[in-house]
């Protein structure tokens, strides 16, 4: 360990005076990069956002003070039940089993549902928890002593109602494939506060890819530097991290050092400022390799800990992944972006049965995420860490009636109409609960809040204007609160 | 300063930055607009004149933009900044001079330029260079030193044909390139020209545009076999197909008359559009996003034009109406595709036998059709005592008969319909969408998937009547809509008429699947007239088995049955010369299943009776309907278009390649010049709009245009020998400081391209030079090896089983590529995901790229190659490493390299004296040689 934190001080050294170096060589290259990159837009009159680009992921200042410094969006791919977990629906109980009227029905559409089909009341018992009294299902136990942290926002609503495209606008602002991520907005608008990591981290749990795919952590029109790095917790970290069998660390010091000196050789022969790019590119990824290695080694956390999120390191588990967030987000990691799946509750077998397989999710998502708040906070953390939490969309206040007719197992439809997300530190104001869905659950009527005012509130608490950090692409300032959506306002209500 | 006002120079950008954005395309506010001339004259909603030309005194904008009442100047405070004061004086004097409009460069015909004569005529080689040479020496600047054959050659390699040289074509040229080296470089570029390996460099730039990829795109992302599609470009490019052959053939090859297997496959460049099979999904939906992404395609790859834009309302910067979007989308709005799994239509590969079979039985089938159609005074009637069994829900009939159906309908639900007639030669079954309101069509599908009689007699015994045949509207979808009798023999047969390409049962039937837009009606001849006695009748199943959106059973809701007695039908059944026909049709379907052949997803339009309507969407939202409108060009290009009733695809296709079509040559060009000296004459390869960047040497582009849709006769090969063999390309990439400040990103083109290898290149710079390339092309996509754990999508089975043998070792454009899920080591080298048309990757240089080159296995094994072969060279580190240096870069390593990557391999020789796993029989050796690999001159070209 001596010896790495060792190396590790080392190299911070000469990568500064690497810096230095690039910096002197470089000069004009930063604008020729900046505009071929941004064109002559768009941040207002005084407010340009300029990328260096030997390093375009160099931390940069927001245009506005925020809070939040970093976020770790927690996605619970296939869209778990509001009304099993955080929208208290007393009236739906009294409703369950009888035919759902007409007037729910009228001019929607749904994935599955056909005909009519039975209301179904909430499968589980809710509870007022903290100083703030937030209703959460007996489902969550551990989580339910944070309440007092998290700021619930209980009438999401968007207009998507299948996983792929509605996780797309969620991740992106648009259900269209081609446009950039949160992430990758995230970390071209501030860059990285850690040049040896990726900026942009995805975990998966279980490697699984959500519905729709890598796009999700795309870059789309940004620059490919701002995508999201997918890592895991098994095996290599990051893709190609780990040198060859038999060749040391030592051995890629010697051949990287060869390799600069002769790039330098190269650099000032042919005056290619992309060659003393390409230098400094090498140094990072030789950087990347014991840092990334480091920041991922679950062993190096103690006995009290791994009880507390439940991990066990070398498992690509969603508890590994919740902790690998905080060791990230410790280490300047601009987002970090959590993938778990299997929360499509359709009924249609055990798996996404509300009772049977949704308890069992449940189970594996309390502890660590609990933990993870837990620790964040602990650790000072918590103040300057966005954490959010979400599905794509939410459920039906009916029961499933896939083919028609009454299935064997419990489950939901997908709903756009209404769904639960929270959010915790960072800025957002804990121990609140704003907006609410009709009394059975299935849209939001106060307070309504979209994706894309999800997105705007996001970027303000990251210190951005939402309609000033934009991108030129196809002959229009695009951003992540998609344009053609106009209305979009920031959620002022749950701003601390 | 009388005359000195340009429009396009000075004024447009005037407007862009401070006015289009509330006096545009998209808001027209006070009734102004500054993209159309008249518009931006016109009296505005105040009463005044913005703009009287010769008058700036009376125009209300000048007095505006003077303002500095905040409520009446202009830029509006909360919306910009005012003018500066010399751009207000611009307008002014432009106004004063006429206000003079004209219209945006690209949307005019090139034009080709006298070029004055030159101080250094002697430099230049082709007629490019001295349109080059102009601007290099209106710039004080002059041209840089000619490359040496080294440097040349590499870029020359790549730029052309993607691979490295090797040692004998260096030591070849550089023997000739002295004696005369014009001749000597003729050679080798008609030598790399004619190399297979070129049709598959380009093809790379073709498959970004034309998103090619080997799955569906979406959730489950499923596997598409459309691979033959991507052999048709490569073998295309490599055969010069003229490019408005190319273009015709890829728009609407299927719509040539007696079009070739090959000209439908080249439509195959449409499907590649994304199919969702998500559960639940809307097959309309998601049908109209694949239309709405072809068109994007098409005018970004032909007229790099944003038109995607108009979708929702008028283009913000350039003269395009929001109307005109529909009009274009009609072209394409016709295609029988439907977001469905089974990907119809279809095209059997084997030869042009299937498509001579498929287009023969089609006009049968249909002529079949129009005779019985012949019959149209029949008196049809609603069954005597006509009664109804649902298996589920309700249904009940009004005094017109028309017959609803409602209720929870499970797939797969028979509805029993029976009643009397004494003698019926013949059933019509005419289905409707619920509402009769043709905006809002298309419904879901209403259909039949089995269609049976049973003649019941008075003493309950149940008999099956034979089934004739089914005289349809039209035909459209992939079934036909005889396959709905399934009974045993003549069912059998039937059976066949499901998708011509011969899959999905599901859809078998009668009816419109997966959607209905409009009234369907069918006539059903039983195979003999049916008499009943009284107290006999009929009974009618419809069973209704298939999903739309995988998951809502598409049931008829609104249907009629009548029935007739009217012997003409009974004997239009027994006609003998028609029965003949329909045993020509059941054998040529025989035939056509027996083939064996790959099936691709190609563009068929529906027929003429079965078109779609294409209604403006308002606001770009397909769900609120406006009117209809008809296939056509935008008026901006119009050029020669005809304005015709019935224009469609070819005609679409013909008009992108006249020469009156002022953007698509100079679109090629610019992409040919893009390719090769790593930045477009216009940037924006993409975007030749108003809000792309200016062409930075417009009278080249325009030169470059024209000689290649006149001279060259759209040869893409013409036009790249040209370019590769002029003095232009030909001087060297190195950069004095001086010019690098003046000119970082080389527009002027005062020294030759230094550009990044593609991702596909670093792949096969890496195979080639290490001797593991495969040379083998065409085919399925192949498995190179991929770490474990990558390909990981929900409910897939998907497997990324690594390919064997030389399949391992192929070109990178023959690796499989799916959509929800890249190849790794591509990805990071800026490839796209290919979700959508991309016109341009964006170079960019990461450490995620260093750690692809330096440990990913392939590069490690090509390394540990590489290594065998520096040893096979030579026995001494000196003469293997420029041996290595040389096969790799085609440079000589000069003492100084040499001295340090024989000191690396000593070093490193001992920390690792032995042979060790993938690392060969010498470690050392072979981290050197991927040391090589890894230089900058080795990941440049």
């Amino acid at each position: 360990m001596n010896r790495l934190e060792q190396e590790i001080r080392l190299t911070e050294l000469s990568h500064l005076t690497r810096r230095h170096f690039l910096s002197k060589c470089t000069t004009g290259l930063g604008a020729m990069w900046a505009s071929t990159m941004l064109g002559n837009q768009l941040y207002g009159a005084s407010q340009k956002l300029v990328k260096d680009p030997s390093n375009p992921l160099a931390p940069s200042m927001p245009l506005l003070p925020g809070k939040a410094k970093r976020v770790i969006y927690l996605h619970m791919a296939g869209a778990p039940s509001q009304l099993e977990l955080f929208d208290y629906k007393p009236e739906l109980e009294k409703l369950n089993g009888q035919d759902c009227p007409k007037e729910f029905l009228e001019g929607k559409q749904f994935a599955f549902i056909q005909g009519v089909p039975k209301m179904l009341g909430s499968q589980f018992t809710f509870k007022q928890h903290g100083q703030s009294g937030a209703w959460i299902s007996d489902r969550l136990p551990h989580l339910s002593t944070m309440a007092d942290d998290m700021c619930f926002i209980k009438s999401m609503h968007t207009d998507q109602f299948n996983h792929g495209p509605a996780q797309l606008l969620v991740h992106t602002g648009t259900q269209n494939l081609g446009a950039p991520s949160i992430g990758s907005w995230a970390t071209y608008g501030l860059g990285s506060e850690n040049q040896n990591l990726p900026g942009f981290i995805v975990l998966t749990s279980g490697g699984k890819n959500p519905d729709a795919g890598k796009s999700v952590w795309g870059s789309g029109y940004l620059p490919s530097v701002y995508q999201g790095v997918q890592c895991r917790s098994e095996g290599e970290p990051v893709l190609y991290l780990k040198n060859p069998d038999g060749v040391s660390r030592d051995m890629r010091r010697r051949s990287i050092d060869a390799l600069d000196r002769i790039n330098q050789k190269i650099a000032e022969e042919t005056g290619d400022p992309e060659t003393v790019t390409r230098i400094a590119q090498y140094e990072m990824a030789y950087r990347m390799q014991m840092h990334a290695t480091d920041a991922f080694d679950l062993k190096q956390e103690n006995e009290a800990t791994h009880a507390m999120y439940g991990t066990q390191p070398g498992k690509e588990s969603f508890a590994n992944n919740c902790l690998l967030a905080r060791r990230l987000a410790e280490r300047g990691v601009r987002y970090i972006q959590l993938f778990d799946w299997g929360w499509d509750s359709h009924g249609t077998g055990k798996d996404t049965d509300l009772k049977i397989g949704f308890t069992d999710l449940c189970n594996r998502i309390d502890k660590p995420i609990t933990a993870l708040l837990q620790d964040l906070k602990r650790r000072g953390m918590l103040e300057d860490t966005l954490v959010v939490w979400g599905g794509e969309f939410g459920r039906t206040p009916m029961r499933e009636n896939r083919g028609g007719g009454e299935m064997s197992f419990v489950g939901r439809d997908h709903n756009p109409g209404g769904f639960t997300i929270w959010m915790a530190g960072g800025g957002v104001k804990a121990g609140t609960s704003y907006g609410e869905t009709d009394p059975i659950g299935y849209e939001a009527i106060k307070d309504k809040v979209s994706v894309h005012d999800l997105h705007a509130t996001m970027l303000h608490l990251l210190g951005f204007d939402h309609e000033k950090l934009s991108f030129p692409f196809q002959g229009v300032g695009q951003r992540l609160t998609n344009i053609t959506k106009p209305g979009t306002k920031v959620v002022k209500g749950v701003i601390a | 300063m009388a005359g000195e006002v340009s429009f396009n120079r000075d004024i447009r950008p005037i407007f862009l930055k401070n006015c289009t954005a509330c006096h545009g395309g998209v808001k027209e506010a006070g009734g102004i607009s500054f993209i159309y001339r008249e518009r931006a004259l016109r009296e505005g909603e105040s009463g005044k004149n913005a703009i009287v030309p010769g008058k700036p005194e009376s125009s209300e904008m000048m007095r505006r933009i003077r303002s500095t009442d905040p409520d009446e100047m202009m830029p509006q405070p909360k919306h910009g900044t005012p003018l500066k004061p010399a751009d207000i004086k611009l307008v002014e004097t432009w106004i004063s001079e006429g206000a003079k409009w004209e219209e945006h460069w690209a949307f005019m015909p090139p034009i080709e330029k006298k070029i004055p004569a030159l101080k250094n005529e002697s430099w230049t080689t082709q007629a490019l260079d001295r349109f080059v040479l102009h601007s290099i020496e209106q710039n004080k600047l002059t041209p840089s030193p000619q490359a040496s054959p080294a440097e040349w050659l590499r870029r020359v390699s790549f730029d052309l044909t993607g691979l490295p040289p090797t040692i004998d074509q260096l030591k070849e040229l550089e023997a000739a390139w002295n004696a005369d080296g014009k001749a000597a470089r003729e050679k080798v570029v008609d030598h790399l020209l004619a190399s297979p390996a070129y049709g598959e460099r380009w093809a790379t730039v073709w498959l970004d545009l034309a998103r090619y990829a080997d799955t569906f795109g979406f959730e489950k992302d499923p596997h598409r076999d459309i691979w033959p599609w991507k052999d048709w470009v490569i073998r295309s490019l490599n055969a010069d197909m003229p490019y408005d052959q190319f273009t015709i053939e890829q728009m609407a090859g299927d719509l040539l008359p007696n079009a070739t297997a090959d000209q439908i496959l080249a439509t195959a460049f449409h499907r590649n559009t994304q199919t969702n099979t998500e559960g639940g999904t809307d097959d309309e939906e998601y049908r109209v996003a694949a239309v709405i992404d072809r068109i994007s395609t098409v005018w970004t790859t032909w007229q790099a034009t944003t038109f995607g834009c108009v979708q929702c309302h008028s283009h913000p910067y350039d003269p395009i109406a929001h109307e005109e979007f529909y009009e274009f989308m009609d072209f394409f709005n016709q295609s029988e595709d439907s977001d469905l799994k089974n990907e119809y239509p279809k095209i059997k590969l084997v030869g042009d036998e299937w498509v001579k079979l498929h287009r023969e039985t089609r006009a049968l089938r249909e002529a079949l059709d129009a005779e019985g159609r012949k019959i149209s005074d029949t008196p049809w009637k609603i069954l005597e005592n006509i009664s109804f069994a649902p298996q589920h829900g309700t249904m009940r009939m009004d005094q017109d008969g028309m017959i609803f159906s409602e209720g929870n309908l499970r797939s797969g639900t028979t509805h029993k319909i029976s009643g009397h007639l004494p003698k019926i030669d013949a059933l019509k079954i005419s289905i409707y969408p619920q509402s009769d309101n043709p905006k809002n069509w298309p419904e879901i599908g209403a259909f039949v998937t089995l269609f049976h009689i049973d003649k019941i007699s008075t003493d309950g015994k149940r008999t099956p009547v034979p089934m004739g045949e089914v005289i349809a509207d039209h035909l459209s979808g992939s079934t036909d809509p005889m396959s709905a009798f399934a009974q045993k023999g003549i069912g059998a047969r039937f059976q066949r008429f499901k998708d011509p390409t011969g899959r999905d049962g599901a859809t078998s039937g009668l009816g419109e699947f997966p959607r209905i837009a409009g009234p369907r009606k069918f006539v059903i001849l039983p195979e003999n007239q049916i008499t009943l006695q009284p107290g006999e009748f009929i009974e009618i199943s419809l069973k209704q088995g298939a999903n739309a959106n995988e998951s809502q059973t598409a049931y008829v809701r609104k249907f009629k049955i009548e029935v007739t007695e009217d012997a003409r039908y009974t004997a239009l059944r027994s006609n003998p010369k028609r029965i003949e026909t329909w045993q020509k049709v059941f054998d040529n379907l025989d035939r056509m299943l027996a083939l064996k052949g790959t099936e691709v997803p190609v563009m068929a339009d529906r027929p003429a009776a079965g078109k779609r309507e294409t209604r403006l969407f308002a606001r770009g939202n397909r769900l609120t309907k406006e009117q209809v409108v008809k296939a056509d060009v935008p008026d901006l290009l119009r050029g020669n278009f005809p304005k015709k009733e019935e224009a469609n695809r070819l005609d679409m296709a013909r008009w992108m390649v006249s020469t009156q079509n002022p953007l698509t040559a100079r679109v090629m060009v610019n992409r040919l010049w893009g390719e090769m000296f790593g930045i477009g004459i216009v940037e924006t390869m993409e975007d030749f709009g108003t809000s792309g960047t200016l062409p930075s040497n417009l009278a080249l582009l325009d030169h470059l245009a024209l000689r290649f849709q006149g001279e060259h006769k759209w040869s893409i090969k013409k036009a790249l020998r040209e370019i590769t063999l002029s003095s232009t390309y030909l001087q060297t990439s190195k950069a004095t400081p001086a010019l690098l400040e003046r000119d970082p990103k080389n527009q002027l083109l005062a020294r030759g391209p230094r550009n990044r290898l593609s991702a596909e290149m670093v792949r096969d710079q890496a195979l080639a030079t290490s001797g593991l390339l495969s040379k083998k092309m065409y085919g399925q996509p192949v498995y190179p090896p991929q770490p474990a754990g990558v390909w990981n999508s929900v409910y897939s089975g998907a497997n990324w089983n690594e390919s064997k043998g030389e399949d391992k070792y192929r070109r990178g454009l023959y690796t499989y590529v799916k959509r929800t899920s890249g190849f790794p080591g591509f990805l990071t080298f800026d490839a796209p995901s290919r979700d959508v048309c991309s016109a341009r990757r964006i170079v960019s240089n990461t450490p995620l790229q260093a750690l692809v080159t330096m440990n990913d296995p392939a590069h490690i094994e090509a390394a540990a190659a590489l290594a065998e072969k520096m040893r096979q060279h030579s026995g001494e580190i000196d003469a293997q490493i420029s041996f290595a240096y040389l096969t790799v870069t085609q440079h000589q390593a000069g003492p100084h390299i040499i001295k340090e990557l024989v000191a690396l391999y000593q070093d490193l020789k001992k920390e690792t004296p032995e042979a060790k796993g993938s690392m060969g029989p010498d470690p050392a050796l072979t981290l050197t040689a991927n040391t090589i690999l890894n230089l900058d001159a080795a990941l440049t070209k």
